[in-house]
């Protein structure tokens, strides 16, 4: 299992319920200035999750950026000021701001969701949702418990295929040939397993009382807090946006409401929500290299 | 009335209805959430139906190798981007019946994705794969077509080109376009085609090499140990 950071030690609810809202609102808030708040708040916590890989793997995120930015104007020929015609049909400034916008909506979720698949790793989510679908759960446990352990059968197939002669090959139907006939033998293995498996379940009693699950993560004061601290900004976030201190329209005319006033406020909790995971993450960090220090 | 009934119908009648009348109403470009979160309510029924008849043991360690093989089966096969996964899901489908095709593709699709990371579309592959495995099971029953391999593969290549491939596009659609028009639509699915017709072909060949041996050994394994669904 991968190391968590402070954010990724909270109860698997914390972390749920804030990328629920991160994903959630970034889909749905096309203001710029959100936007880029968003963007800027997902990528530091991106490159605190991802350390030096991180800075390639945004870098590799900004030519799709730019390709859907452009291609956008092709399919939207609303707009006010015409830069040129493609192919007869206009190709507008406010199509392509609004293509633009989409495109970095678009960046900014797969950003959060590569901060979600480092957060919200297979044992979190089956705690958090064992004891409403138990039968579900037990299936994606055993199949995250499976999956190494028939990779590993596959190979160990293919190695005795290997020493009674019958190798890979070289040409594509031969590697076909030998992949299909791993995959039977790792089928039929496997399903024998899980009867063998399915029967012991039985005979230790599966499904004659409730199914009770171990608990890894308790829910401590700070999680509440944090919680409670959650819902209230993602509460201020959604009555500005009701209040239309969010609204912005592209096409056929920029109508972008302006951040000032009241209208600030929701920003400020905006961003609030987003920073948590990384004044969590820097905090602990700061900690750690005071208490070095004191060595 | 059973629960699950219970909550089946309540989520086709009131959340599902309620849910368009909330992504009419919210400005912008909602169709994403809205598409995606309907997605997920017309999944929740089937789950709940599964969990409300406490499936055995046996049952459940079932759906779960097959999963597991069918997210395993890429490494299996030596060939780089060969992708027999949904082949895997088909003849679970057809050997084990709808209700068990449906489990096996939407847990391959999220568990799958646990290893691959999850993403926008993990909702809309659950439900693509999920729905194939179930069509294949219904198709293939007792009365249905013969389980002959070519007549599988051909079911195979349509399900992918004409559902599953067009489903995943969708949920792109919804994300990178800002206004959705036909030929948007048309562009999406036309850049798309390559890849979805690739997998076809992958699922394909899998399905007519494999697919007697696999048939064979799978019904084996349910009369040898009873396994009648």
């Amino acid at each position: 299992m991968m190391e968590q950071d402070a954010f990724g030690k909270c109860h698997p609810a914390v972390n749920f319920l804030f990328f629920v809202g991160a994903i959630g609102f970034g889909v749905l808030i096309q203001h710029p200035v959100y936007l880029a708040a968003g963007a800027l708040c997902a990528g530091i916590y991106y490159m605190l999750l991802h350390g030096a890989q991180g800075w390639k793997r945004i870098l590799q995120l900004l030519p799709l950026f730019v390709l859907l930015t452009l291609i956008n104007p092709l399919f939207n020929i609303q707009g006010e000021r015409v830069l040129f015609d493609v192919f007869g049909r206009p190709y507008t400034l406010e199509a392509l701001i609004y293509g633009a916008d989409v495109a970095g909506i678009f960046v900014v979720m797969l950003l959060w969701f590569g901060c979600y698949n480092r957060i919200l790793t297979g044992d979190k989510f089956t705690s958090l949702f064992g004891n409403w679908i138990p039968a579900i759960s037990l299936l994606l446990v055993m199949v995250f418990r499976m999956v190494p352990g028939l990779m590993g059968k596959s190979k160990q197939i293919a190695a005795a295929r290997r020493s009674v002669g019958k190798g890979v090959g070289t040409s594509t139907r031969q590697k076909l040939d030998a992949g299909m006939a791993v995959l039977s033998a790792l089928i039929s293995w496997a399903l024998e397993g899980s009867v063998v498996t399915g029967d012991s379940m039985r005979a230790r009693g599966y499904g004659t009382a409730k199914r009770t699950s171990f608990q890894l993560y308790r829910m401590t004061v700070r999680d509440g807090l944090l919680l409670a601290t959650m819902m209230f900004l993602g509460a201020s976030v959604i009555g500005v946006a009701v209040m239309g201190g969010m609204g912005a329209e592209f096409t056929p005319r920029l109508q972008i409401a302006p951040v000032s006033g009241w209208s600030v406020l929701g920003l400020a909790a905006y961003c609030l929500f987003l920073l948590i995971p990384t004044a969590m993450h820097c905090k602990e960090a700061l900690q750690w290299s005071i208490s070095k220090l004191k060595i | 009335m059973k629960k699950s009934h219970m909550a089946s119908i309540l989520t086709f009648l009131l959340l599902v209805p309620a849910t368009l009348y909330l992504g009419t109403r919210l400005p912008g470009r909602s169709y994403y959430i809205t598409s995606t979160l309907i997605i997920i309510e017309l999944m929740i029924p089937f789950f709940l139906a599964y969990e409300g008849r406490r499936p055995q043991a046996r049952e459940l360690v079932l759906i779960a190798v097959m999963a597991a093989a069918a997210i395993a089966s890429r490494v299996a096969i030596p060939l780089p981007h060969f992708k027999p996964v949904f082949a895997v899901i088909i003849l679970s489908g057809v050997v084990f019946g709808p209700e068990a095709g449906f489990m096996v593709g939407a847990i391959t699709a999220f568990a799958s994705n646990f290893f691959y990371g999850q993403g926008s579309f993990t909702p809309w592959q659950m439900m693509a794969f999920g729905a194939g495995g179930m069509l294949a099971g219904f198709v293939f029953q007792k009365k249905g077509l013969p389980r002959k391999p070519w007549i599988i593969a051909a079911f195979g290549f349509l399900t992918v080109v004409l559902w599953i491939g067009p489903l995943l596009d969708c949920s792109h659609i919804f994300l990178i376009m800002s206004k959705i028009s036909w030929e948007a639509v048309l562009a999406v699915l036309l850049a798309g085609f390559y890849a979805n017709i690739s997998q076809a072909i992958c699922t394909v060949i899998t399905l007519l090499l494999f697919g007697k041996p696999i048939l064979e050994k799978l019904d084996r394994v349910r009369i040898k140990y009873g396994m009648t669904n």
